[in-house]
This record gives structure tokens, sequence and C-alpha cells, in this order.
């Protein structure tokens, strides 16, 4: 065990911060800063990924042959930590992190063809048809039902919680194939193209205005046959797989850090009984315990990334990092919004601002409540906080 | 970075493994509380005759100059058998002192005492802060120092041969090393809840030799603060350990007790006060290895990644300790069952050479003033 960074690390985090700094454009970083809502726009992630593929950076997990770098899980781990520092929007990790590992997993020839390139360069952006309105963190009762009818399924039923799904092109979703046997085996993938025949979408008004959340319902809308990836029936062992394949992304570890960074700027910003928040001992020892609570978290996520053989199964540490996590993200923006006092009030609505000229209203207070509010749902999404304690007292303890 | 364990590494683990599991249990920790000092000579013997008091001791002093790594590796697995015999105290703070503060000759006699477990040295540094009491200061005298005053709390004092006192000295800090039983310092020892053992100390006109000075000063300050980090996270490997396996007892617990017809295991309130043990757990070994990162570096990182780690370590602590009593029930807090040796110990752990809260304030200062 020898647990010093490598100084060919630290070089390269020199090099991909300075690399980042010249070809991230300097309009991108500003809106990403400003950000009302908790997802970059649409429109700057796509000029993001094109400008990343140019670089050959936008998908660094995948295979060399499918264009991917070929980095250490420790440099990518640089890579997407300073992708964060710098405002950058974030991955589209639908398709970068999910779609692009199942297909050239477990997808044909065919699929590689024509999905790959689309979700590297950011033109085609995907949406995960998981949930269900009776099926949120127990999938095995999914209902949307695909028929098929010679060299088409047709698919009826509807999903919901489906993030952007009003504007992305395609949905990786979680089908019925089988009505009538054990739902282990009856589970099946398509990809379905979200401008098809039948297809609805309604946005969801979020509890902070924005409405990202969407449900999609769907009136035999006919999806070609070639579309369904790998085999009938093994949806379950593809979505394991996808489990399996990524362990940190739950962890949220960036997204946290550069919230500690925001907090951190709002205790001097702010200004409380006549003196820089950050000086005030309440407010600043909650920052210090999160803090110290955000460092081991990283840690935890290195571990897990390194494969850290702990006499623990690594699905139970996995775990840990989406508890914790999720935990934190909740802890650091109610300490944003707490910070911000009666101030955290205001209603900024849905839309993107211009930069502020108010001096009672920095451009650094706008935003934090929004996120505080939609981040309620970080114990909620990709399996509810109760659900993952349970899977922890069984996969680790044996409960 | 790397966190496989080296083929020493291994070594050091299987031994303290072989050792934990052969030495160590509800009888030796009864038995501990007879021991008129606290510690089990036969034991302590093994200990040197394994080589863990040389762990850390530069190889050109007669140590084995192995990383901070390997040491928290060792206490890991001390921590896992509640072990407290004095080697933080002797082989991990005093070594450094007298590594830092010592040169050539004397140097090596001193490390060389230690390495062989020979020695025994406590640290005396922290004061009583109640009304009528005052800390301790030395003023020159022909032929070397008086000091005055009282030390509180002094971990392993009872058992050590020798004394590293801190002092106030022409108005600077002072670092002094005394043999114990001097004239003139009066030891009042007492039982911690977990069987180790402290002392107050109070020094009366007592007479230290000049040589005794062994670093004053903004040296005294540096060396002091290095070698209590070193220490810290001794302390949070010590309590990784006693977590995990306070875990697994909990764990095994909730399996084999039956209510309502059914393992407790089986009910999700357990559930889910097991899995926030499991995260704790898991949380602490993560700061340790923060910690264990910077030990070596910058000072101010260092000092700012151990309190990290302490604050860190000294929570998951308590959430491991809380619900492990609370999941066994009324046995939770009774003598006969580990569970509440490891509550103690966990107690202890957190709170020695500073606890949570004085970590935070330390860490809050640290916010302000970046």
């Amino acid at each position: 065990m020898n647990l010093r960074f490598d100084e060919r690390d630290e070089a390269f985090r020199q090099m991909v911060r300075s690399r980042i700094a010249q070809i991230l454009p300097w309009d991108i970083s500003d809106r990403h800063r400003r950000l009302l809502a908790n997802t970059s726009h649409l429109h700057d992630q796509r000029r993001w990924f094109a400008i990343l593929d140019a670089e050959g950076w936008s998908v660094p997990a995948w295979p060399v042959e499918h264009g991917g770098t070929g980095w250490t899980a420790l440099q990518r781990f640089i890579f997407e930590d300073e992708m964060y520092a710098a405002d950058a929007p974030e991955f589209h990790w639908i398709g970068s992190h999910m779609v692009g590992p199942v297909l050239y997993t477990f997808g044909s020839k065919a699929q590689c063809d024509r999905f790959l390139q689309p979700i590297r360069d950011g033109r085609e952006i995907w949406a995960q048809g998981f949930s269900e309105p009776n099926a949120g963190s127990d999938l095995a009762s999914l209902r949307t039902q695909a028929r098929r009818e010679d060299d088409v399924y047709i698919v009826n039923g509807s999903k919901i919680w489906t993030s952007g799904a009003f504007e992305a092109d395609w949905l990786f979703c979680l089908v019925k194939t089988d009505t009538q046997g054990k739902p282990q085996r009856s589970v099946s993938c398509l990809l379905i193209d979200l401008r098809s025949p039948g297809i609805t979408i309604r946005q969801i008004r979020q509890i902070n205005n924005e409405a990202h959340l969407c449900e999609v319902f769907f009136d035999d809308v006919r999806v070609p046959a070639e579309n369904l990836v790998g085999e009938e029936g093994l949806g379950w062992t593809y979505a394991k797989f996808l489990l399996d394949h990524e362990r940190t992304t739950s962890s949220f570890i960036f997204w946290i850090k550069r919230e500690l960074t925001r907090t951190r700027e709002l205790g001097r910003t702010v200004v409380r009984n006549g003196r820089q928040l950050i000086h005030d001992p309440i407010w600043s020892g909650r920052l210090a315990v999160l803090a110290a609570e955000i460092e081991a978290h990283e840690w935890s996520v290195l571990r897990v990334l390194s494969e850290e053989s702990s006499g623990f199964p690594i699905t139970a540490a996995a775990s840990v990092l989406k508890v914790k996590g999720s935990e934190i993200q909740q802890s650091i923006t109610a300490l944003q919004v707490d910070a911000l006092g009666e101030q955290s009030l205001r209603d900024y609505g849905a839309e993107s601002l211009d930069a502020s000229t108010d001096p009672i209203w920095p451009d650094l207070y706008q935003g934090r409540t929004s996120r505080a509010l939609i981040t309620r749902a970080a114990t909620i999404f990709g399996g509810a906080q109760q659900i993952q304690k349970n899977l922890l007292a069984k996969l680790a303890l044996g409960l | 970075m790397d966190f496989e364990l080296s083929e020493m590494q291994q070594m050091v683990v299987d031994s303290a493994e072989r050792l934990v599991t052969a030495e160590t249990g509800l009888d030796q920790w009864h038995a501990r509380r007879k021991l008129t000092d606290g510690v089990d000579p036969k034991l302590w013997v093994k200990m040197a005759e394994l080589g863990w008091m040389a762990l850390v001791i530069p190889e050109d002093a007669g140590g084995l100059g192995c990383p901070m790594e390997d040491l928290a590796l060792l206490m890991i697995e001390l921590g896992r058998g509640l072990v407290t015999e004095p080697l933080i105290s002797t082989s991990v703070l005093a070594a450094h002192v007298l590594d830092r503060a010592l040169v050539s000759e004397r140097r090596a006699h001193w490390l060389g005492r230690i390495a062989t477990g020979e020695v025994r040295i406590a640290l005396a540094h922290e004061e009583p802060h109640t009304n009528g009491t005052i800390g301790v200061s030395a003023r020159r005298i022909e032929d070397g120092y008086m000091l005055d005053g009282q030390k509180a709390v002094a971990f392993d004092a009872p058992s050590a041969g020798y004394l590293l006192v801190t002092s106030e000295l022409e108005g600077t800090s002072a670092l002094f090393l005394v043999a114990r039983e001097s004239t003139g310092i009066a030891t009042n020892s007492y039982a911690l809840i977990d069987g180790s053992r402290a002392a107050d100390l109070t020094f009366a006109s007592a007479h230290v030799p000049s040589d005794g000075l062994i670093a004053s000063g903004a040296a005294a300050d540096r060396i002091l603060n290095e070698a209590l980090d070193r220490a810290r996270v001794a302390l949070i490997a010590q309590a990784v350990g006693a977590m995990e396996v306070a875990l697994r007892i909990t764990a095994g617990y909730a399996k084999e007790r039956q209510q309502f017809g059914q393992p407790i295991g089986k009910f999700q309130a357990v559930q889910h006060m097991a899995a926030d043990m499991f995260v704790a757990a898991y949380q602490a070994r993560s700061a340790l290895y923060a910690a264990l990162r910077d030990i070596d570096g910058d000072a101010s990182k260092r000092a700012r990644s151990v309190a990290m780690a302490k604050v860190v370590a000294g929570m998951a602590g308590q959430t491991v300790s809380r619900n492990g009593v609370q999941i066994h029930g009324g046995y939770g807090v009774t003598d006969e069952y580990v569970i509440s040796h490891y509550y103690r110990r966990l107690l202890v752990l957190e709170k020695q050479y500073g606890g949570i809260d004085l970590n935070a304030a330390k860490l809050a200062l640290c916010e302000a003033e970046a």
C-alpha cells in the first residue's frame, strides 16, 4: 500500500487542466456557472462534446477501438475532476456512460456503427427509460410491453422520471417481451427513436420550476427488431452490467467538489452580523465538517476505482458511494441555502438569467436554492436511500 | 497510488493478526484491569520481538525505516483486538520526537532502546483547565532546569520510565525528557474506560539536568506537532480496525438474536442501522488514507488532513459503536458482551489527542483563514 500521488498523475492533471482552459469556450463555462437548473444547457453540452470529440477526449472510458483514450481509471478521474472544476458542461452520461458501454459490449456491429459516433460527438442525446409509474425502486414490476410482430416490436405502456426525454433523440428502454415468464427472464432492452409515431412526452414541472423530468407514453409504437440490444429476455443482465460498470458515477464526487468551492465562495461573499459568514463559528464549523467528509468521500471513490480488496464485495463499496454521495449533495446545498438566510427564499423562475448587475443579488446567489430543492431527489433516484441500505445490509453484512 | 499490500506489509499484518487472535478477547481485557500499570509485560516483549516498536524508526538508528502506511496497517490489526499496550506513545510519538530532537550517539541510543522495547516513554502535554491549577513552566538554574506545575491525563504515563514534558521556558516552548520517578514529580495514576492507564503529574521544583532540554522555541512546537499528528494517524487506524470488527460482531448478533419469531437482522429498521455502520466504517478508512497521503508532507496540509481524518473517523466511530450497542439491546450495555468494550475503546480513540469538536474547530479556523 502506497497512498502518495504519482508525479506522472500530477503532470497529467496539469496537462488536461491547461488544455481544457484552451478549448473550453468562455461563454459556455460562464453560462454553466450561472445555471439555475441542475442540468447543463443541451446546446452547450452538444458544442462541448463536439470539441472534446475533436480532441479525442469525449468518451475517455471507452475502449480505444471505440474512441476511448486508454487512460487509467485514475487519469479518467483526474480528467473529470478538472472538467467540473473548469465549469465545463457535464458528460451526457446516459449516452457516454450507459448506452455506449452496453452497445459495444452486447450490441451488434450494426448498432455500434450506427450509434456510437453520434454519442461521441454529442449529435445524438439519449434518455433512459427504466422507471414506471408503478415501478420506481422496484423495477421488477415493469409493465411496458413490447410485442414482437415480424420484424418490429409494438410497444405499449409508459415510463416516468425520464430525464431530458423532451429534448433527447433516443430512448434506452427496458420493456417486457414476455408476459408469462419469470420477471428475470422477461425483460429486454430496446433502443427507441423518440420521434417515432405513437410517442407522447409530457414534461413534469419540478419542485425547482425546472421541467427536466418527463413522462413518456407509448401507444402502439413500432420499433424495428434490429433495435433490440443483445438477446430477448436479458434486459436484467445488461442493466446489472451497467451497475457493475459504473460504480463511481453515483458518488457525484466532482459535482460535490465544485459545490464545496461555491460554498466557500459564499462564505466570503455573505456578510452576517457585520463580518464575513466564514467567520461565523457555527456556519464555518458545519462547512469544516462537511469538507472533511468530502475529503473522505473522494478517497472512497479512489478505493472503488482501484478495486481495493476490502474483504467486502465491491458492489457494497459502490453502494457506500451512492448513500454517502447523495447525503453530502443534500448537506452541501442545504449549507448554501442557510448561508443566504432570507435571501435564499427568492424564486428566480426557470429561465437562465443574464449576469447580475444588482449588488444585493450577486450571480453566486442565483440557483443555490433551486439546486437545493431538486437535490432532495438525490436520495430518491437511482434506487431510494432506503433501498440502498437494504442492499448494503444484505451485500456487506449478510442480513 | 496503490492499495495492494507489499510483501513486508502482508508480513506485518499476518503477524499482528496471529497475535491478536491468540492474545486478545474478553479474558485478556478483564485481566488487563488487574495489571498494576496497564501493560502486560509478556505481550510487550512479544511485540518488541516482532519488530513493531522498530517499525517506523529510521534504519540509521536501528529501526526498520518503514513508511507510515505500514504502521497504519499494524495499528488497524491491533485496533481489531482492542490492544491498548502503549505502542503509540513510545514507538510512534516519542520515537519521532527523539528522532528529530536528538543527534548522533544520543539519538541512536534512545531510538535503539525504543526499538528493542527496553524503554517506555509517555507524553505529558495536556494541562488541567480547572480553577486553582497551573500549567508547567520551567526556569533555568545553575545545573539545569526547575519544573513546576501540573499536567493532566498523560496517556500511558503510569507504565512509562520516562516522560516527554512540554513546558513554558522564558516565554517560549520547551520539550524536556525526564525520568518519571525523579524527585519532585508526583504521579497520580488511574484507569481509563478501556482498561488503559493515564496519570496526572505534579511537578514541584522538579530538577532536570541540562541535557534534559531536548528542543525549544519553534523547533519544539514543530517537532511536537509532527509527532502528535503521527500518533493521531495511528489512533485513527486503530479505530478503523475496531470499527470493522464491531460491525461484524453486530451483524453476527443480528443474525442470531431472535425476536418476534425471526432474527432481528430481518427487520429493516435494524438493517438500516447496520448499513449506516458499514458506510461509516468505510468512510473512516478512506479518511485514514487521506491523512496518510499527507503525513510526511507540508506542515499545514498535514495538520489539516489529519484533523479532517480525526473528525470523520471520530464521527464514524460514534455511529458504529452507538448503533452496535443499540442493536445488541440490553446485552450491549453489559461488560460480558464484547461490543461494550469496542464502544469504550472507540470513545478513547476519538478523544485522545483531540476529539471531533476540537478538530472541527481547528478546521473551521483554517477555513476562515484560508
